[in-house]
This record gives structure tokens, sequence and C-alpha cells, in this order.
């Protein structure tokens, strides 16, 4: 009976929502004169071909999983926050360069001095992350402005302030890319870690073990804590959660805290994990993505695990469309992609008619 | 000296505020019916297309000017579709109307052009500046008075106004508030479109990726900045153009001293969060603002 329950509460909407999509894209595949099964074979498939496109995947999936995150705990709590592209790339300048100046602090002879190094890299890219997340809740919070527009503006200055610093100030002597210098070599120590070797070096890092526990660790928060429930709980009805003595302060202070330690998680992904330097433009628009892997798992945490990886091989796939196709370009993974929001916002309808009759 | 440089300034700040003139009017409308908006961009990009493909191909601004707001007008029916009819949240959707719109112009225009970047420019097809400028004034002149009149002046505008405020009323004397919320996306898609077709069809001369710039999401600042009222939102609209028009001055002029292209690219953006520090903010939105009827 208990068991009969938890099959009828579960809600397959964005599941369907999902396949929806796909079949809508296939007809217009169609009408581009391609054939949508090889299309889809290359979407899907691309990421097969060898251990290193695996391991750009899972990459991929690291930074859509952190991404995510950061979107979904403010939507809980009723915030729709577009600000973490900002926030994840000032949170990457910072970890850059740190990862070129640190070193003059704490010396990187012994072990415990390089742990401490990067442990400081990973707490300051941390805090600025989580300070410009901040900034959108002060806004939010002491001059009641709307959430959507704070964020907006600042994911422009912070990007555009990124920009001016590493180019002015760290610009790579070596390169004519608009780059940062490297990190110190010791603090690229995830060069050698297990993941990335059984990878063949790719992108993907021990950033991935992170990330999925940390939406184990949000799980736990958002089901088991009394901060995580008071969140929920003022993201349902915040006029009776403020009734029943749950601060808006607090709450918005938090759920943004939140978003901007994710934020910075992607950053620290690209940068410790990856390029080991912040190139100009590194991010295709994560924080955007994000929104798209949390609204496809309905903002469960463990749900978002399977939607990132969805996410990151059609996000693969996309990269071989303009070789293996004639028409088609790699600008064809964002249509699915909108098709795939449209299809799975579309399918909440299905539980609203449930709701109401 | 001074007297030119002003003159070019003021001239410099009308053209460049008319794109987010022309979005957020369009957004203004949608957000006073109660739809939060937040595909202007999507509206832009699709204008500007369709306008510089079809004065392309047709050799005339106004029939591309037509195509831009029609096309929007079609295009925002997926939108109108998800939101009034399969009830779907509004800004959900309005990202991914952005997104499908960054997605879908290349494509299209890879099939057309075989260029997956910008269409061909439209100076090739013989149109001179000074007849586009004619036709850019006047539909300006004309969008501006009968958007005023429509918004401010009649039924229409002010049921439109009621099925943001409170669509019980609305429903009480016999007006469906889907219908105008139908109604004020439809308009307001058309509106913005045009402003996408001046985009590439004045400002520029061909479409190029992703010219838009940021300017739809600007245009819904200036909206929420204004407090939802139409003759603020212009207001604004002019100021975000000054700072614009000011990017542009400021590179060409030695001030004696030198500021960063960033911090000169920032400018708008820092200007409205300082103004929204500043204002006094009061709680303007339209009570039922992504309310599900």
């Amino acid at each position: 009976m208990v068991y009969m329950k938890i099959k009828l509460n579960y809600d397959f909407s964005s599941i369907i929502g999902f396949f929806i999509g796909v079949a809508l894209s296939s007809i217009l595949v169609i009408i581009f004169k391609e054939n949508p099964a090889d299309v889809l074979k290359v979407l899907s498939g691309s990421f097969l071909q060898s251990k290193f496109d695996l391991g750009l995947t899972l990459f991929y999936t690291t930074c859509f999983l952190f991404a995510g995150l950061a979107f979904s705990i403010p939507f809980k709590a009723g915030l729709f926050h577009i600000g973490s592209e900002g926030q994840i790339v000032i949170s990457a300048m910072v970890a850059a360069i740190m990862g070129q100046t640190v070193f003059n602090f704490f010396g990187v002879v012994s072990a415990w001095q390089i742990a401490i190094g990067i442990l400081s890299i990973v707490g300051i890219s941390v805090l600025t992350g989580i300070l410009a997340a901040q900034l959108i809740a002060v806004f939010k919070v002491f001059k009641q402005s709307h959430e959507v527009v704070v964020a907006i503006m600042l994911n422009f200055i912070l990007t555009a302030f990124a920009t001016y610093v590493v180019l002015h100030f760290y610009q790579n002597p070596e390169s004519q890319n608009p780059e940062s210098g490297l990190i110190h070599p010791a603090y690229q120590n995830f060069k050698s870690d297990f993941i990335k070797t059984f990878f063949d070096q790719s992108a993907v890092s021990s950033f991935l073990i992170v990330a999925v526990l940390t939406s184990i660790v949000v799980w736990f928060f958002e089901n088991k804590t009394r901060w995580g429930l008071e969140l929920k709980a003022y993201g349902e009805n915040s006029s009776a959660a403020e009734r029943m003595g749950i601060s808006r302060a607090k709450i918005n202070f938090l759920a943004l805290g939140l978003a901007g330690t994710f934020s910075a998680f992607v950053g620290l992904t690209e940068v410790l994990g990856n390029s080991y330097q912040f190139k100009v433009g590194f991010s295709p628009s994560y924080g955007f993505l994000g929104i798209v892997v949390a609204l496809l798992a309905q903002g469960h945490p463990i749900g978002m695990l399977v939607s990132a990886f969805i996410m990151a091989v059609l996000h693969k796939g996309a990269s071989d469309l303009d070789l293996e196709t004639q028409h088609l370009t790699r600008d064809f993974s964002k249509v699915l992609q909108s098709l795939i929001i449209f299809c799975v916002a579309g399918a909440y309808y299905i539980n609203y008619r449930r709701k109401k009759s | 000296m001074t007297f030119e440089i002003l003159m070019s300034l003021l001239f410099a700040t009308v053209r460049m505020s008319l794109p987010i003139l022309y979005a957020s009017t369009g957004g203004f409308l949608s957000e006073k019916s109660g739809v939060p908006q937040i595909a202007l961009e999507a509206y832009l990009l699709v204008g500007a297309f369709t306008a510089a493909s079809v004065s392309y191909t047709s050799h005339s601004i106004i029939l591309g000017f037509l195509s831009a707001g029609l096309v929007c007008v079609l295009f925002a029916q997926i939108f109108n579709y998800l939101i009034l009819v399969l009830k779907a949240n509004s800004i959900v959707v309005g990202t991914g109307l952005n997104l499908l719109a960054m997605g879908f112009i290349p494509i299209v225009s890879k099939l057309l052009f075989d260029s997956t970047g910008s269409t061909p420019s439209i100076e090739s097809a013989n149109l001179s500046h000074q007849s586009t400028f004619y036709i850019v004034t006047i539909i300006t002149i004309l969008m501006m008075c009968s958007m005023y009149w429509l918004s401010e002046k009649t039924t229409w505008g002010l049921q439109i106004k009621f099925a943001g405020e409170k669509s019980e009323a609305l429903k009480s004397v016999g007006v469906s508030p889907v219908l105008r919320r139908w109604q004020a996306v439809s308009l307001a898609a058309f509106v913005t479109g045009l402003g996408g077709a001046i985009l590439s069809n004045y400002l520029a001369s061909s479409y190029s990726p992703l010219m838009s710039a940021g300017r739809g999401f600007i245009a819904l600042a200036a909206v929420i900045f204004a407090g939802w009222s139409l003759r603020k939102t212009w207001i604004v609209v002019l100021f975000f153009g000054l700072t614009e028009s000011l990017q542009i001055q400021i590179q060409n002029f030695d001030l004696g001293f030198k500021i960063p292209n960033e911090f000169v690219q920032m400018l708008p953006y820092g200007a409205t969060l300082v103004a929204l520090l500043v204002m006094k903010n009061k709680q303007l939105a339209p009570k039922e603002m992504g309310s599900v009827l």
C-alpha cells in the first residue's frame, strides 16, 4: 500500500516533457533535411568515442551539477537566481590570481604547505562567490529590488570587471589570447589525480566526486535540517512563513549564499581542475545551462545528477554536429535545450490538472 | 566646439535609445498585463534577423519592419500557448525562448545565406540611409503616440492593467483576462520586433550574431526601474541611451586620463544598480504578476 502511494506521487511529467521535446526537435531536424536518427546518434553517442571524450562529458557534468544546484536552492526559496554566471566568472578570476600569488605567503616546499595553499585558494574563491551573491540579497532585502534585474546587472558588471583585472594586471605574457598566466605548478596537482589519469588527462577531475557528494549533502540539507525546511516553507508561502517567525532576510541571505558557494565551485572546477588559468569567456553560459538542469530534475538534488549528465552529453555532442552534418550547426543544441525546457514546463500542466480536479 | 559635442551627444543618445525604447514599451505592455517578460531579448534578435534578411531580399525597408513585427508575433505564440493554455511559469518559458532564438537564428541563417554568422549587408541592396532615417522617425513617432493612447486613454488599456492588477474584476464585467494577456503579449512582441528591425536596419546595416547585446534585459530593467509607468519608462530609456552614447564619446575623446574600456562598458549597468540603491522603492509591481489564471 505504501509502495503504491509512493509510486502514484512520483511525478513523471518532466520525463514525459523531455521525450516530447526530443521528438519535436527530431521533427525540426527533418524540416532541415537531415536524418533525425543520425543527428540524435551524433548528439548522444559522441561521448562514447573515447575515454577522453567521456572525461570531457563528465567535466561538463560537474560544472552543470554545481550550476544547477546554484539555481535550484534559491528557486526553492522563491528566488529566480540568474546571477550565477557573474559569480562563476568572478570567483574563477580570483582563484586564478590566488593561484599565482598565494605561494609567496605559504611556500611550496612541503606537502602541507601546498595543501594550505590550495585550501586558501578554494576558501577565498568561495568567499568571493558568496559575497557576489550576497550583493543580490542586499538589494532584495533592503531595497525590495527585483532579484532578476539586480542579477542581470551584476552579471554584466562582474564579467567586465574580471576581464579588466585579468587583461590589465595578470595577462599571460606568452599568449595572444585574453587569459591569465598559469597558476603555480605546485597547485596543479589535480593533473595527477586518479580520475584524470583514468580518463587519459581529460578535463574531468576529482571535482566530480565533490559535486556528487555536494548534491547528496544538499538533499540532506533540504529535507532533514531545520534551515532547509524553513527555506522551502518560505518559498511555498512567504507570508505564512513570516508569520511563523521565519526571517525574510535570513532566508534570502542563506539561499543566495549557498548559490554563491556552488557558483564558485564551477569556477574552481575550471581553474584548479581543467585549464589552470582564467580564460576570458571560458564559460559557455554555465549559469543559464544550470537553470535547464535544475528545471529538468524539478530541483531534486539527486535527480540533477541524471539531468546534468544528459545535458552534458548533449552539450558535448553538439560540438560534433558542425563536422558530421551539412545544415545543422552546434547551435542546434540550444534549440534542443529550449524545446526540452518548453515541454518540461508545459508538462507541469498534467500535474496542475490533477491537483485541480 | 562644445555645442557640436553636445549636439552629437544628444543625437547619439536618441539613436542608441531607440531599440531599448521599443523593447521597453513591449515589456511595459506585457508586464502590465501580469506576464513577467524576460524574452524581450529573443524578440529583438528575431526581429533584427527577420528585418535584415527581408530587407536584403525584397529591397524594401518598410517590408522589413513589417515582417519583423509579424514574425515576432508568430514567435510569441509559443510563449502565449505555454503560459496561457498550459499554465507554465513565464520566467522559465522566457529563458527557453531566449535560448531558442539564439540557437535557431544561426541555423536558419545557414540555410538561407550559407553563413552561420551575419546576414549579407543591406547596403548592397541599394537603399539610401536618408530614407531609412525618415522611415524610422515616422514609425517611432507613430509607435509612441499609438502606444501611449492605447495603454493610457482607452478602455482596452485599462482592461490590460486590470488583467495584471485584479483579474477577478475583469471577469465580473465579462472580459476574459486570458484574452487580454494574449493580446498584450502579442502586441508587445510586435513592438519589440520593430525595435529589433531598427537594430539591424538603422543602427547597423546587417544582422550580426547576438547583436542585441543584452538590450532586452536593459529594457526590462527600465520598466521595473520606472515603477511600471510608461512615461517614466521612456525617460529611463533616454538615460540608458545617454550612458551608451557616452561610452562611444568617451572612447573618441582624449580626456587627459584614460578610462579602461571595461569600466566604460559597465556604465549603464552600474548606473542602474546605483539608482536602485538611491531610489525609494515602493511596491509598484502589478499585483497579480505571474499569477495563473
